[in-house]
């Protein structure tokens, strides 16, 4: 059991929530209360969110949701998180069009006319998020990951035993 | 001849049976409650022109009538998940509830465990458990995708997993896949009864693990997409003969229709208590094939 635990720890984290809330507050306005039923936990350098329970002592490949990663400054908040938490982001927002939603879709850059501060933004299309962009001078690179992309085509085959 | 003669005497109609096994089944998906809700989805898929209906007996499913429904923006943004029919039977059986324990012991790529999810609408918590690491990938992605919050993965050999206990285990076993042959064809070229024997030690241990993890009180439902009656009906008599604690529950889904488990097979009676099981038959409700038990721990 104890040697268990502590593998856990070893591996995921537990990071204090204000450590995680304060920085999406910051960054895209969005207020705590948004993370409130989520626990989080870092991994290397990427943080985890999970709902908020006691985890049994196993030995985990996954906790919940990965949200974030702090490799590269700024932090980069995944599309999967922003899908979920980004639409109540108060700032750092781009809307797309039509047409530019499927060059953003499609894992493209394209010159976009925003107030946006320099990094990361979340992405919309009539009012879903589409994901996480980097805006930089006027441009807007699509942070898709591939699997996620347009064309990309289904995987995994179901019951393969 | 091929491993489907063997099912002569207990498939009803069995001519019909063979006919459609030749018949392609229609796409279908759930729709992921975690990212839309079912109206709204359904108001977008006509706006775009895709032609579905609902399932009769499960409102979050869908039949598609598009070729690649994958390419939909709907499924890129995890408003929908593409999954076989008769596969969101188990988590309906299993019946989770929100804030409960539960384990999957057999999840990649995670079509039941999304759905789990979603009934236990984002809370408490779901062991995602699948030790084949090229299958974890698209078990994590498919969570991802479809916003998922309450899931952690491991990666046990399901015979050996841990610990618990939990309010309800899935085991969801790795089977010959008999009742996939519509979806693809061919895989019956891989089947005998030799096969299904080898997989029945496996599915009986994965299933006398699961039920070892499980509180007192609680559900553990055993599904296969097969037909072999060593995969399915034998696994279930096996762990119901070697513990005392055990009863089976009914399965029935209102819709759906089922067939009883079998009590008797080449010739020797089994527990009466299987006919509580239940097998889905591709010709009679136009699907694939698939074989689900509920067992409660007393
Ligand atoms: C029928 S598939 C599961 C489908 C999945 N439940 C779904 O709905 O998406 C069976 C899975 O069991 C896994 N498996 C094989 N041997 C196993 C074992 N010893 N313990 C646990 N899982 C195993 C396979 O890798 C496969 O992913």
């Amino acid at each position: 059991m104890s040697q268990k635990s502590s593998r856990i720890r070893n591996v995921f984290e537990p990071l204090d929530s204000s450590l995680v809330t304060r920085r999406w507050q910051e960054r895209f306005g969005i207020s705590e209360q948004v993370f409130s039923g989520c626990i989080f936990f870092r991994k290397a350098r990427s943080i985890w969110a999970i709902s908020d329970v006691d985890l049994p002592a196993l030995s985990y490949e996954a906790v919940g949701m990965r949200i974030m990663n702090c490799k590269d400054r700024p932090w980069k908040p995944t599309t999967s998180a922003l899908q979920i938490f980004g639409r109540y982001a108060t700032k750092n927002i781009i809307h797309l069009n039509q047409e530019e939603s499927m060059i953003f879709l499609e894992g493209g850059s394209q010159v976009i006319e925003s107030d946006c501060e320099i990094g990361y933004v979340v992405v919309f299309y009539r009012g879903d998020v589409l994901g996480c962009g980097l805006y930089s001078h006027g441009k807007l690179v699509s942070q898709i990951p591939k699997e996620r992309r347009m064309a990309s085509t289904i995987k995994g085959a179901e019951c393969e035993a | 001849m091929d491993c489907l003669d063997r099912y002569r005497e207990i498939v009803p109609d069995y001519v019909g049976f063979r006919a459609i096994q030749s018949l392609p089944l229609y796409n279908s998906a759930r729709i992921n409650t975690l990212k839309i809700e079912r109206e709204k989805l359904l108001e977008r898929l006509e706006e775009e022109g895709v032609l579905f209906r609902s399932f009769e007996w499960y409102p979050l499913g869908l039949k598609l009538d598009i070729e690649s429904p994958g390419k939909l923006l709907e499924n890129l943004l995890g408003f929908i998940h593409i999954q076989e029919e008769l596969s969101m039977v188990p988590p309906l059986v299993l019946d989770p509830l929100p804030g409960e324990c539960v384990l999957d012991l057999c999840a990649s790529p995670g079509s039941k465990t999304t759905q789990i999810s979603q009934m236990m609408e984002n809370q408490g918590l779901v062991i995602a458990n699948e030790p084949s690491l090229a299958r974890v990938a698209p078990l994590r992605s498919n969570c991802e995708r479809l916003g998922v919050l309450n899931v952690a993965v491991t990666r046990y050999d399901g015979r050996n997993f841990p610990r618990g206990p939990f309010d309800r285990v899935l085991v969801d076993a790795p089977c010959s896949s008999e009742g996939r042959e519509r979806r693809g064809p061919g895989v019956l070229s891989r089947c005998s009864r030799e096969r299904s024997l080898d997989l029945g030690v496996l599915q009986i241990s994965l299933l006398k693990n699961a039920l070892r993890l499980t509180k007192p009180g609680g559900t553990v439902v055993y599904s296969t997409c097969t037909y072999a009656p060593e995969e399915n009906e034998l696994v279930v008599q096996k762990v119901l003969e070697d513990a005392e604690d055990l009863r089976l529950e009914k399965v029935s889904i209102a819709g759906l229709q089922e067939c009883p488990g079998i009590t008797e097979w080449n010739g020797k009676r089994l527990n009466d208590a299987l006919s509580c099981t239940a097998r889905y038959y591709p010709h009679i409700n136009d699907t694939g094939g698939f074989y689900v038990a509920k067992i409660i721990k007393n």
